[in-house]
């Protein structure tokens, strides 16, 4: 970790204590912060099984909300919401599902997002495709329910707790 | 109303606030991120009056560049802006109207022709949309066939004649902003305008594809569909060649995936689904 993001990281720690988000909140501004990073798979599976509890839901809706509306200069933050939303589409509750119908033009207009960083490279195309690909599966409700299931399925067979 | 943490007052302030930036004067394109907000808001609370409204009160209309800049946001509002939008701006003919009128003699930078083609080009897209309120902005032939509840093409003989005027309507703007390109000067502002046509034409060639296919399926007067087809085809080259032009314009495919299409046009007798 160089000293830039150590310190980057340090803020972002403040920003939580001034702020006063909860525990749950600080669990999805840390998988979606402007650290170069993905959020891991740890990180999102944690998210999607606190989707499950209704208050951790509306505090998390509360801060992907922020970040999917964050401006070009954070687009790491757009883009890793991005990716925590397609998770929690897959594997967590079906109140994110329902939440991001009802929203669905939160992601849509993403679909243009635009940032072009200091060195001339294009990092909204990032953004514009994953919007694309989570706006496709939100407007196909039989392929979220096919993929839904098909994560169940695994998880139960992984976990060994579905009969052979 | 919306299930998103939101403030209505802070709402609105932003609002006026990107409606501002959006129309600024800068020779531009409308930044996106300001048009967004202003899409968003209309699904939000429903409603695009106090768009009407903002946008009577920036002094667009002095300034041609501003008031160009208006069109291409109005138009992707239209698109993309929650469906009361296209019904709300039905109220606003008046004031489309008085932006064709007020640029003048003086457009020392050549948008006068510009806007005037905007302006009729979205009140034909009103009056369209009028006529079929089944269609959204974008012309998404999935909500449509949702709306409609059944995949019934058969009354669509008139209705792909009207998509079809607006694709040429389409055309017809498309070419002259082309032609108004200026040498060495910079071109972002009315590229910009390329966005939204680029987009509704696809919409409506996807949407007329469909729907004929679907036509075709169903009727054995296939000789009665003859005059769509030769339409169909002449419309596919004129859009294939458009979006040629518009891969080539390095900052337009920095706005959008410009769609490339095959060069023969779509077989209407095959049937897409198997």
């Amino acid at each position: 970790m160089s000293i830039q993001n150590m310190s980057k990281s340090a803020v972002r720690v403040g920003k939580n204590y001034i702020k006063g988000y909860t525990d749950t909140q600080v669990k999805v501004r840390d998988a979606t912060s402007n650290d170069p990073w993905g959020p891991s798979g740890t990180q999102m599976n944690e998210l999607a099984q606190l989707s499950y509890n209704q208050n951790d839901f509306i505090e998390m809706m509360e801060i992907m909300d922020k970040r999917l509306n964050d401006k070009g200069k954070n687009w790491r933050h757009v883009f890793k919401t991005l990716t925590v939303l397609d998770y929690l589409l897959h594997a967590g509750s079906e109140n994110v599902v329902i939440y991001f119908r009802d929203n669905m033009y939160v992601v849509k207009t993403l679909r243009e997002f635009q940032y072009i960083d200091e060195g001339g490279k294009d990092q909204g195309a990032n953004v514009r495709q994953k919007a694309k690909d989570i706006t496709n599966l939100l407007q196909d409700d039989s392929r979220l329910r096919d993929e839904r299931r098909g994560r169940t399925n695994m998880r139960d067979r992984m976990s060994g707790t579905s009969a052979p | 109303l919306p299930t998103r943490p939101v403030d209505r007052d802070k709402a609105e302030r932003a609002l006026s606030e990107n409606i501002k930036k959006a129309t600024n004067a800068e020779e531009i394109a409308p930044k996106q991120k300001h048009v967004r907000n202003c899409i968003i808001y209309t699904w939000d609370y429903h409603s695009s009056q106090s768009i009407w409204t903002g946008l009577r009160v920036q002094p667009i209309l002095n300034d041609e560049v501003q008031t160009f800049k208006a069109l291409i946001l109005v138009h992707k509002i239209l698109q993309e802006g929650h469906p009361i939008v296209l019904r709300e701006a039905q109220a606003q003919m008046g004031w489309f109207e008085t932006c064709a009128r007020t640029v003048g003699a003086d457009s020392m930078r050549g948008y006068a022709p510009l806007i005037r083609a905007a302006v009729q080009y979205i009140l034909q897209k009103l009056r369209f949309h009028r006529h079929h309120k089944e269609f959204n902005g974008m012309f998404e032939y999935e909500e449509y066939i949702s709306l409609k509840n059944i995949d019934n093409p058969d009354e669509g003989y008139e209705t792909i004649m009207d998509l079809m005027n607006l694709q040429d309507g389409i055309e017809q703007k498309q070419k002259l902003v082309f032609a108004h390109f200026r040498g060495a000067a910079n071109n972002e502002c009315r590229i910009s305008s390329l966005v939204p046509l680029v987009k509704e034409s696809y919409g409506i060639y996807k949407f007329l594809t469909s729907m004929l296919r679907a036509m075709h399926r169903r009727t054995d007067a296939l000789d009665a569909l003859e005059p769509l087809r030769g339409r169909y085809n002449t419309q596919h080259f004129a859009l294939r060649r458009f979006y040629y032009e518009c891969s080539n314009l390095k900052f337009l495919t920095t706005l959008i995936n410009v769609p490339k299409l095959n060069h023969d046009p779509p077989n209407l007798f095959d049937s897409p689904d198997d």
